[in-house]
């Protein structure tokens, strides 16, 4: 669906982005991470073509973007924000055609989003009267109005609160749904394990870490399991099997346990099913947010 | 294309709906009338009754003070008694007291007045009859001339007429000078107002943050040139209106007081031969007096208007354009008002200049300095329309024209460039340095 090859982008000496790739499958959620002046935004920006990268190329459905592409996307910049003097509705129209929409088609489009977000009786109203949580979702529908097939989000919940937040993301998964592409980029990484299926880690200007979120967690594993199990007496492992945790509560242990690095869930359960009744057995995969902290410290 | 008509039509709507912008035009025209009308009135408003008491121990100018129709003078006698009465009547005005001379002529002159009836027109009628006695009895006591004598030598005139060599027509110089400078300063005005007005639209996107939600949309550029366009209809508007709304009030006013005038111009009249007294010659100079009204009109109908209107469109829009489109670019890196001040500055000087050597264009309208400053773009369109009005040759207003619209895509290319980059940074400050990096980058 959409393909960044190479980009490269310097603000005088400062390398901004250095040969940025990367790929974002169609009907797929990406996830755009990295600490704050990794170059996110320049990355953003250039695919929206606000900023020409020094070198590189953006592929978007097998072809080279023009400036014509911007008319199917839609951006939610990370600082966003409304003319405070120009009346609600005027406003979203005046935006809605920005992005080619009649105004006819904008208006009735509008409607629909007002009655869903239930702000139909601000339409009239000037934006400075309105709270900051209402401009969000005033942003949030001109930004989806014209049905984009990719959609841009830069920090798209930060300043919600988390009634509009939960909001805002089932909006985004029922777009996905509906067969859009999102990038995203965000600090929050549980958003990031509920909602993105892919994701790219810029750390100064490079991709430090890509893939699916699943594999991402997947090749980080620790080798760590919860285990529950029913028994009276307390459990032996080998010496290479490390307890880190346990608790008790009556006959059920909790036990945090990491294996061996050549040991397997199945090499665990057999050392466990001699000493009591399994309950639960569950491999704690890192959050994305050990992975995040892991991987830009590192470096 | 499309999308610089919206952004040109939002501009101009959500100023046009402004209670200010009516405001704005709606004073404009008042003020006109105003001025208009506010002479005529005074005019026609009937002085109040005055009364002088004269004490004169120089014994020069006894009796010789002639009463005119505002103010009486009256013999009082002794200094002392005068005070008396001037303190207890308060129907008298002030007491002209001339002490007992002790040389020839006398030199001074005392004028007393009620602390709470201070005026202006009884201190000048005093002066004047002072002046006038007093050289009369030199006249006549040392060179043996009579006043009237001495009227007829003093309002015996000639009369300077100007003439266009090429016309023949008179010169009309002060009204060519008054229309200068109107026009200069309108000029001027107008650039400023509405430059700003540019500089601080992009200033609210910025802080707002809008704006990369609409460059996300099209290219900055459009989002400049659109604003730039919008905000010069807008003036182009209120420009209209001024023009339109001023004509109505003002035919409106000559409508409504066709008798206030001639009653204006009647009681100009008869107090220019009250004030004159009796003599011979007072009549003849009330005529001329009244001369310069149909002078005015006839120097104003010479003047080509419909010229002076055109290239004033031009010079507007074209000067507009030029400072608009730089204002628009110190907009793009000022995060407040007082971050612009620096970027302004440069800007405005030539402008202000400008404004200011057209005290010195005065003494010659086509001199170097004025010609030179006729046709560099940045003051060009102030200076030109002061020299409009005196003349100027074809092909001075030609290269001046040419270079406004050579300078104009020049400027928007380097306002582009410092718009492009500047919008989008945020809370740094910016400087010289980096306007130079940016103007000189590859785009």
């Amino acid at each position: 669906m959409f393909q960044a090859h190479h980009i490269t982008k310097t603000f005088g000496n400062f390398a901004a982005l250095d040969d940025v790739s990367i790929s974002v499958r169609k009907g797929t959620v990406f996830g755009l991470l990295g600490p704050n002046g990794a170059g996110k935004t320049t990355l953003i920006r250039i695919i929206n073509r606000i900023t020409r990268p020094d070198s590189g190329e953006l592929i978007l459905n097998g072809h080279v973007m023009t400036d014509n592409d911007v008319l199917h996307i839609g951006y939610l910049p990370e600082e966003r924000g409304l003319y405070k003097k120009m009346k609600v509705g005027e406003q979203a129209l005046y935006l809605a055609q920005l992005k080619g929409l009649s105004e006819k088609e904008a208006s009735q489009r509008l409607r629909w989003w007002f009655e869903r977000f239930g702000i139909d009786n601000w339409w009239s109203r000037k934006v400075e009267e309105l709270s900051k949580g209402m401009q969000q979702k005033v942003q949030f529908i001109v930004t989806v109005l014209h049905e984009p097939k990719l959609l841009i989000f830069d920090e798209p919940f930060s300043g919600f609160d988390p009634v509009n937040a939960t909001l805002l993301k089932n909006e985004i998964l029922r777009l996905k749904e509906n067969g859009a592409t999102v990038i995203f980029s965000t600090h929050n990484m549980a958003s990031v394990e509920e909602i993105c299926d892919d994701i790219a880690l810029i750390n100064k200007g490079q991709v430090a870490l890509s893939g699916g979120v699943k594999e991402i967690r997947e090749s980080y594993r620790k080798n760590l399991f919860h285990v529950q199990v029913k028994s009276d007496n307390t459990i032996q492992l080998p010496h290479d099997f490390i307890i880190s945790q346990h608790g008790r509560e009556g006959d059920l242990q909790e036990l945090t346990i990491r294996i061996p690095k050549e040991a397997t869930a199945n090499d665990l359960l057999a050392q466990m099913l001699p000493q009591g009744e399994i309950k639960g057995l569950t491999e704690i995969l890192p959050s994305m947010n050990d992975i995040f902290i892991e991987k830009v410290s590192n470096r | 294309m499309h999308k610089i008509l919206l952004v040109i039509k939002r501009e101009y709507l959500t100023r046009i709906k402004k209670p200010s912008f009516w405001v704005l035009t709606i004073l404009f025209p008042i003020l006109i009338a105003g001025l208009y009308i506010i002479p005529i009135l005074l005019a026609t408003k009937p002085l109040e009754k005055s009364t002088v008491l004269v004490v004169d121990d120089s014994t020069i100018f006894q009796k010789s003070f002639h009463s005119t129709e505002n103010i009486e003078y009256r013999d009082a006698g002794s200094l002392d008694y005068a005070k008396a009465q001037l303190e207890e009547d308060n129907n008298l005005s002030a007491i002209i007291f001339i002490p007992a001379r002790e040389t020839q002529i006398p030199t001074d002159a005392f004028l007393y007045y009620r602390s709470d009836k201070p005026d202006v027109n009884v201190q000048s009628d005093v002066d004047r009859q002072l002046q006038e006695i007093l050289r009369n009895n030199i006249l006549l006591d040392v060179h043996n001339i009579s006043a009237e004598d001495y009227a007829l030598i003093s309002d015996t005139k000639i009369k300077l007429h100007t003439r266009d060599l090429e016309t023949g027509r008179d010169g009309f110089l002060e009204i060519k000078l008054a229309i200068g400078f109107i026009l200069a300063f309108i000029i001027y005005m107008a650039i400023f107002m509405f430059g700003s007005q540019v500089m601080r639209g992009v200033m609210e996107e910025k802080t707002n943050r809008i704006v990369e939600v609409i460059v996300s949309s099209m290219h900055p550029f459009q989002l400049m040139m659109g604003k730039v366009i919008g905000i010069g209809l807008v003036g182009l508007t209120q420009f209209a209106l001024w023009v339109v709304l001023s004509g109505i009030a003002i035919g409106g006013i000559q409508i409504a007081n066709s008798d206030l005038f001639e009653r204006a111009a009647e009681k100009q009249n008869i107090s220019q031969i009250a004030t004159k007294g009796v003599d011979a010659t007072a009549q003849l100079e009330a005529v001329q007096n009244e001369a310069p009204l149909p002078e005015i009109i006839e120097g104003l109908a010479s003047i080509n208007f419909g010229l002076i209107l055109s290239l004033f469109i031009f010079y507007f829009i074209f000067g507009y354009l030029l400072y608009a489109t730089l204002f628009a670019g110190v907009g793009a890196v000022s995060d407040n008002e007082t971050d612009s001040q620096q970027f302004t500055l440069p800007l405005t000087i030539p402008l202000l200049l400008t404004i200011i050597c057209t005290v010195s264009f005065m003494n010659e309208p086509s001199g170097t300095l004025a010609t030179w400053l006729s046709i560099i773009p940045f003051t060009s369109p102030v200076a030109m329309m002061f020299r409009i009005p005196f003349g100027v040759k074809i092909w001075q207003v030609v290269i001046s024209a040419a270079l406004l619209i050579i300078f104009f895509p020049l400027c928007t290319w380097v306002a582009a460039k410092i718009y492009r980059i500047g919008i989008l940074q945020y809370g740094k400050k910016i400087t010289w340095k980096d306007l130079g990096k940016w103007i000189s980058s590859r785009s």
